[in-house]
């Protein structure tokens, strides 16, 4: 599209030099167009994050009551608790898991659905359908699929001779089956950013390969893959900040469990501050958290800078 | 040279109809669902029972609303445990909770009477003919609080024992009445199921290994072993550790040695095992008996076996009414909401027929209450039985609970050993002892 | 053999095979669904038999007859429809308007003020759903639409892609307008908007997919199960008794069919939006 071009080719222009010398009043008429979305911003994201701040400082109760000022107690006792710790443990190990598979399989979908004619619409529709359902619909198909005995995963299993699984109640897989259903439901976002990037990359390279009489896998080996960089980059950057904040299926097919196993630190906070009612211990665990996003969103942007790279 | 029209079209009157989409949308966003009904009386009701007593409660609550059709009443089940307290705890502290609640007696103490709930208006009980005599005394007063009155007690329910009659009297273990002989100590109990275990090809005794029947099982068998947890104040810890083990090295026997029970089972797949014929017996609460009527399994049902002595001695558990709090409590629709009260206490010998001990007594010295079977074969067990300990951090669904059923379900798996999951559980109660009270 | 490998389509991977491969994972992946809908169609007794089986006896809409019959589903649809439906078009309005602002005006102020927002980007919402309930409480929007809504507007991500979009657009259309007269938001609605419509189409899309998928703000700040959106309801009410497994079902592809079906129309715009977001990201 004409406009799509001309957007790729002309540079961001710094704003018009008639507006300094504009009178004040109509200088600060740009700031309306931001105020309703900083007002926004300012009430649901700025607030919250200080008085998280400050309650946890508080031994602030969800059933009312006084609340006593407590200094650093909050952050002692987390310190010293081991289901902090744990559950630390578990979001972690959750990524570790999940982002191999989600990032091969995100590439691996979209080679196979770049080349096909026919088949594209079909293929696009089965990668991508999953993830457009709601968590609550994916977990309950899979906790279906994983029962023992009805189930149709175990019954696979045991068709082709291997002893059944328990998927959601065995400590050592309960773990490995999440990490799969989350597989299913959000490959598919993966794929697309591959697939878009794939198509991005000009013919006339393999073109050129082709008549230099290299094979497809030297193609994809010299040409696709490191075309294919940036955007990986992007989607480990996407996929490791996701993670950590898993907390939806996990705590909808296992609850946590089978005894604790799988809780993650999410679920943690949601279980000290709603369950236990100590919303000021809950806020200082979600400031630790919140701290350990940051460091790792900052050390990933400069690992990986999204900048534009020219297709040379 | 100037765009004169969007290439897209966005004429006047799709921007007046956007427009008046959003109004729309806004207004409608700005009330809640409660704005949107109207004027009648109103009483919003929540429980958990998604069990087998659900439909009972369901069929009871239909009959209400139509006797009554000057109120308007809303009847909303949510998944039991935790997700249900919680959320109950949530909209209570919003203070636009419903105007009714199930509660079960044993989370009283830790749902901060007189913040989280309000007291109950006992001159409008009186005349509705809500009274203390008409209770169980040690019931009425666990009710109590502060001299306030904070719950009314529907029923008892406790862990009771399923059995599957054709099984069992294919194996010799009925007698003259159809009825199961009494099975006492380990070594019975075991060797019955294993015979169960022939016939079926699978499980002897169904249980679930997840939510919170592990506690219920290990607080049953602890308890008829005469095991404490807490000293009189409910400060110190006194866990009999030879006890406590003795305990779970029996559940332990049963999983992982003899293989009579399930390793793995969620509460789902322990209720379907019993109900297909992969168990002949099975260990749950009395709710289940509609679901196994309604899937006409050959069934009944007796008091837990006596394992270790004390027989009646079972854990178990009251549901009560409740009054979340409301920060503009309406009186017509807490009235109303109490006549639903005073109509389920009378007519509890329906609610008996879905598996629990009603607590009204009126009801439970009543000859048609005395005549249903199975129900009654274990309405003894409604007068011993052993609620969790009085603590704040206790109760049903409570986190002392699902730490328990973490522990103890471990051993089922065989990924805990007793010791360990006592010793998991002994530091699990310490850490709750010394958390400072939020109520 | 090239005529077939034309047919299959390009070869720059070894065609046949590879068609093969994607075509069996792409069945592979429905499995789930597919069998999400076998069981919703199969009769009660029927779900849990052994050993498993594809056909029942008889096909049924029995499952869905009473699942739609309790009718709380119908209203969580409902509450779904009108909470993403607001959250997307505020969401738009309110982005694109501030990205335009960051990028086309100037005050005093406007780039601490955007690097402001750009920080936001790293606060994940989870970490925040405890202040955020307490502030709820507070403000008395607990169970209320408001209330799941306005912190879903909080979306500086949308407002970084937006402005970026923005300060590629030539300046020429703009300055023509301002000489003719236009002011500032005539300009931002007759000219740069149009002129953005695919990127506020992926916007747009994404921000509903999100606010319609979401479960965790509104499972915290939603008590009363009539006000719950669809994800919420679903994991917090207890419709059906005992084990029915075929209910499940139904209930659970009643929830999330719509969106399927909207993605299978909608196809083209949502893969051309998560390219642009990717490529421009």
């Amino acid at each position: 599209m004409a406009v799509h071009t001309a957007v790729r080719q002309t540079s961001a222009a710094a704003p018009s030099d008639t507006t300094r010398t504009q009178p004040l009043l109509s200088r600060l008429g740009g700031l309306w167009f931001v105020l309703p979305f900083v007002i926004v911003y300012a009430l649901f994201m700025v607030w919250p994050v200080l008085t998280g701040l400050w309650s946890s400082f508080f031994n602030t109760s969800l059933a009312g009551g006084d609340s006593e000022f407590l200094g650093l107690d909050n952050y002692l006792e987390m310190v010293r608790d081991d289901a902090v710790w744990t559950s630390l443990w578990h979001t972690i190990l959750f990524t570790l898991l999940s982002t191999p598979p989600l990032v091969l399989l995100g590439l691996v979908m979209a080679l196979l659905a770049h080349r096909a004619r026919r088949l594209g619409w079909f293929l696009r529709f089965a990668y991508f359908a999953p993830f457009v359902l709601p968590v609550t619909v994916v977990t309950l198909i899979w906790i279906w699929l994983y029962q023992p005995g009805f189930g149709l995963i175990n019954d696979a299993l045991t068709r082709i001779g291997l002893s059944e699984v328990a998927w959601l109640t065995d400590e050592r897989v309960a773990m490995i089956a999440i990490v799969l259903t989350t597989t299913w439901w959000t490959v598919g976002f993966n794929f697309l950013l591959y697939l878009a990037a794939l198509q991005a990359i000009p013919r006339e390279l393999y073109e050129a390969a082709s008549v230099d009489g290299s094979s497809s896998f030297q193609q994809l080996w010299h040409i696709t893959l490191p075309m294919l960089r940036r955007t990986t980059g992007l989607i480990i950057v996407l996929q490791l900040i996701a993670s950590l904040k898993v907390f939806d299926q996990v705590y909808l097919m296992t609850g946590g469990g089978p005894n604790f196993s799988t809780r993650p630190i999410i679920q943690y906070i949601y279980e000290t501050g709603f369950t236990s009612y100590r919303i000021g211990f809950a806020s200082a665990i979600s400031y630790m958290l919140f701290a350990l996003i940051v460091v790792v969103s900052i050390a990933q942007f400069k690992l990986f800078p999204a900048r534009e790279e020219s297709a040379s | 040279m100037r765009p004169t029209h969007t290439p897209y079209g966005l004429s006047r009157r799709s921007l007046l109809a956007g427009t008046a989409g959003i109004v729309a949308g806004i207004g409608l966003s700005a009330c809640t669902a409660d704005d949107l009904i109207g004027n009648r009386t109103r009483v919003r009701y929540w429980n958990l029972f998604g069990g087998g007593d659900g439909a009972r409660m369901t069929q009871m609550t239909d009959a209400f609303i139509e006797s009554r059709p000057d109120i308007d009443f809303r009847a909303t089940t949510l998944a039991w445990g935790a997700p249900y307290y919680t959320k109950l705890a949530m909209s209570a502290a919003g203070g636009r909770a419903p105007e009714l609640a199930i509660l079960h007696l044993s989370r009283l103490g830790g749902y901060a009477p007189g913040r989280l709930l309000d007291p109950f208006p006992l001159d409008m009980l009186a005349e509705l003919g809500i009274t203390q005599d008409r209770f169980l005394p040690d019931i009425w007063n666990r009710c109590t609080v502060d001299g306030e009155l904070y719950a009314i007690p529907l029923d008892t329910h406790p862990f009771v024992l399923y059995y599957n009659v054709d099984i069992c009297r294919e194996i010799g273990l009925l007698d003259s009445n159809d009825q199961l002989i009494p099975l006492s100590g380990t070594d019975e109990l075991i060797e019955a199921f294993v015979e169960a275990r022939r016939v079926t090809g699978n499980l002897g005794v169904s249980l679930s290994t997840g939510d919170v029947s592990p506690w219920r099982l290990w607080w049953t068998l602890y308890r008829q072993l005469d095991g404490e947890l807490f000293d009189e104040s409910g400060t110190e810890l006194i866990l009999d550790e030879e006890r406590g083990l003795e305990a779970l090295e029996f559940m332990r026997r049963l999983s992982i040695e003899e293989e009579v029970a399930p390793r793995g089972a969620d509460y789902q797949a322990a209720v379907a095992n019993f109900s297909n014929g992969q168990a002949a017996f099975l260990f749950n609460g009395g709710w289940e008996v509609t679901t196994f009527q309604t899937q006409q399994v050959p069934f009944s049902m007796t008091t837990f076996p006596n394992v270790f002595g004390n027989t009646n001695r079972t854990q178990g558990d009251c549901h009560c009414f409740v009054l979340p709090h409301q920060r503009n409590r309406d009186w017509d629709n807490t009235r109303a909401a109490l006549e639903y009260v005073a109509y389920m206490l009378q007519n509890s010998v329906d609610w008996a027929a879905g598996g629990h001990v009603p607590s009204y007594l009126p009801v439970v010295e009543s000859p048609e209450y005395l005549n249903l079977t199975p129900q009654s074969h274990y309405r003894h067990a409604a007068e011993n039985v052993q609620l969790d300990p009085d603590v704040w951090f206790s109760g049903s669904a409570s986190d002392m609970e699902s730490q328990a059923s973490g522990a103890f379900g471990a051993v089922h798996a065989g990924t805990n050993t007793p010791q360990e999951a006592l010793d998991q559980f002994r530091g699990a109660l310490q850490r709750l002892l010394d958390t400072p009270s939020p109520v | 053999m090239t005529r077939l490998r034309a047919a299959l389509g390009r070869t720059t991977f070894g065609g046949a095979t590879l068609s093969l491969i994607g075509l069996l994972l792409a069945l592979l992946w429905l499995v789930p669904l597919a069998w999400a809908v076998d069981t919703a169609l199969k009769p009660e007794a029927e779900t849990t038999v052994m050993p498993v089986s594809w056909i029942p006896s008889e096909f049924t809409l029995e499952a869905f007859r009473i699942i739609l019959g309790q009718g709380d589903i119908i209203r969580w649809l409902f509450n779904s429809l009108l909470v993403a439906s607001l959250v997307t078009i505020l969401t738009l309005a309110l982005t694109s308007l501030a990205a335009y602002g960051f990028s086309r005006t100037t005050f005093p102020g406007r780039r601490w003020l955007f690097a402001a927002v750009l920080a936001g980007i790293m606060v994940p919402p989870q970490v925040l759903i405890v202040p955020l309930f307490d502030e709820m409480r507070a403000l008395g929007l607990v169970d209320t639409y408001w209330g799941m809504i306005l912190p879903q507007l909080v979306a500086p991500a949308m407002v970084f892609i937006l402005k970026k979009f923005f300060d590629g657009i030539p300046r020429d259309y703009e300055e023509a307008a301002e000489l003719d007269g236009a002011s500032r938001l005539r300009i931002f609605w007759s000219v740069v908007l149009p002129m953005s419509r695919p990127i506020l189409a992926a916007v747009g899309i994404f921000t509903f997919i999100s606010a319609w998928n979401n479960f965790l703000w509104p499972f915290i700040v939603i008590t009363d199960p009539e006000m719950m959106t669809i994800p919420v309801g679903l994991y917090s009410v207890q419709g059906s008794f005992g084990v029915r497994y075929a209910q499940t079902m139904a209930a659970a592809l009643i929830a999330g069919l719509p969106l399927v079906i909207l993605y299978a129309i909608l196809q083209r715009h949502v893969i051309r939006g998560v390219g642009q977001a990717g490529l421009k990201g």
